[in-house]
């Protein structure tokens, strides 16, 4: 069965059941499948269709509506740049898909470039089945999902939920803080899943509010990036009676292992075992490598690229780890020169390719500094040409207009020259 | 005290027209949350989340503004 399947069979089990609720509309059961079946009617089908990811119901409507047309969803980044998002729809259009291929996300994952990842509607279901093995979604619960839908960490969230007929509420992230809140003001019992810098800004501006909600919240995913271990103690202090699980996932191996580390030990750097549909091994180089039917399916029109990291049915990760004797997965680092900004992951040369084509910059490096708030932050060393004067704003702009809005870099710095090695590349650990 | 706080805003989000009358429809979460901790971390005043209304946040001017109340009330 497809996610759009069990949507229909929800419309019919439970069709006053509020599905889905965004900027003060709320949808139920029912009127979401008569929306996915009407807006279905008008797609093509066997495409690959991409659109711009916006937080609200309609999102879900065209999401759903793409799978019944037996099309694919890529869901875009909603600030993209026009021109990159005329240009990545083109080809999407273009590529040919398998008939399994549910989605395609694009991501800069484990190789260190964007590509489109392709998910089955297999892979989509078996996520969804560990999710709610692992974490205990039920369908009572209403998952408050304010991060970004194009992005696994929230997308996959909204498996469960359908499966289950829970309810799904759809923020457009934390700026509003209120509105967060207001998401948990009905009796009931609640979920959401946060990014480590969304934790930092609660915890640092908002810890009353936040544990106000100990009483309601079920669990509290974490995902993307590392969470700091002062911030886990001070979330299991905070939120003593909620599960808080950080979890092993991405877009290639889907979700695949958890741990709620609000179990006494709070263990820093494990995340648990792995889910049902998922196993996990350490590769004799010391490398993390998961198999299971979570899986994507490879890399859009790329098998190349799709060889170098699955294969024999097992993705490769980058990451470093071991298994300990409980059997729990712990991270131990990374190997490649991903920087990951708040649980996006950023290739730097993509950055700085895109920064060469400013006029009057003659090198420069990407590298990641230190931020407050996100943990990590890209920052930009430029050299630019003899007497030209450096415009971080210009410079940030022009970055802006071809990059997505998470790879422009916050920090900016005009430097004499930048470290390179021997053979003349880009000496990155020289920043490190 | 405004051009102050302008440079030390800029410098952290190059991106963010400051002498817009929009700026909190300009900023997504991080960009208010990167103004809160700069405030407080340089002025050694308290803000919380409930500061980051579209109000304080509409301007340079009300940012400005919003830094002196604090100061006052400290």
């Amino acid at each position: 069965m497809r996610l759009v399947d069990y949507l229909q069979q929800n419309a019919l089990r439970y069709p006053e059941k509020t599905a889905v609720v965004s900027g003060g509309e709320s949808c139920s059961y029912a009127r979401l499948w008569q929306m996915v079946l009407q807006q279905a009617a008008t797609l093509p089908a066997h495409q690959v269709i991409a659109f711009r990811t916006s937080q609200t119901i309609d999102f879900l409507v065209t999401y759903l509506a793409i799978h019944l047309a037996n099309s694919v969803a890529a869901p875009l980044e909603k600030g993209m740049p026009e021109g990159l998002y005329r240009e990545v729809s083109a080809r999407l259009a273009a590529c040919p898909v398998g008939d399994n291929a549910a989605d395609v996300l694009y991501t800069t994952g484990t190789t260190g470039r964007s590509k489109g990842v392709v998910i089955s509607h297999a892979a989509m279901i078996a996520d969804a089945e560990n999710l709610i093995a692992g974490q205990g979604f039920t369908h009572e619960l209403t998952f408050v999902a304010h991060g970004p839908l194009n992005h696994i960490g929230s997308l996959s969230k909204t498996w469960p939920v359908i499966i289950l007929g829970a309810t799904l509420h759809i923020l457009d992230g934390l700026k509003d803080a209120g509105a967060f809140f207001d998401a948990f003001r009905q009796e009931g019992r609640y979920a959401t899943f946060f990014v480590p810098a969304n934790i930092r800004y609660l915890l640092a501006f908002d810890a009353k509010r936040f544990a106000a909600l100990a009483d309601c919240l079920d669990f509290v995913e974490s995902g993307g990036a590392p969470l700091s271990h002062a911030d886990m103690l001070h979330l299991c202090e905070l939120l003593p009676r909620t599960r808080l699980y950080n979890t092993y996932a991405s877009t290639e191996t889907g979700i695949i292992a958890t741990y709620n580390y609000n179990d006494g030990r709070c263990l820093a750097g494990c995340l648990g075992r792995p889910m049902p549909h998922s196993k996990v091994m350490i590769t004799p180089e010391g490398k993390i490598a998961c198999q299971g039917d979570t899986l994507m399916s490879g890399y859009l029109g790329d098998e190349a690229l799709t060889a170098g990291v699955l294969s024999n049915g097992t993705v490769f990760m980058s990451d470093y780890g071991c298994i300990d004797e409980e059997g729990m997965l712990h991270i131990l680092g990374r190997e490649n020169d991903v920087i990951n900004v708040g649980g996006y992951k950023v290739a730097p040369t993509e950055v700085e390719d895109a920064a060469m084509e400013y006029a009057g910059v003659t090198d420069c490096i990407c590298i990641a500094a230190d931020h407050p708030v996100m943990g990590m932050a890209l920052k930009l060393l430029v050299v630019m040409k003899p007497d030209t004067p450096f415009d971080k704003r210009s410079l940030a702009r022009h970055l802006a207009a071809r990059l997505e809005p998470y790879k422009v870099p916050i920090l900016y710095e005009q430097v004499a020259a930048v470290a390179r090695t021997y053979n003349g590349k880009l000496d990155r650990k020289h920043y490190v | 005290m405004k051009e102050q706080i302008r440079q030390l805003l800029e410098d952290s989000l190059p991106l963010v027209d400051f002498d817009s009358d929009f700026l909190f429809a300009e900023l997504d979460s991080l960009g208010v949350t990167t103004i809160l901790m700069l405030l407080s971390d340089t002025y050694g005043i308290t803000l919380e989340a409930t500061d980051a209304t579209p109000r304080n946040l509409k301007s340079l001017d009300s940012i400005v503004a919003m830094v002196e109340r604090k100061l006052t009330a400290r």
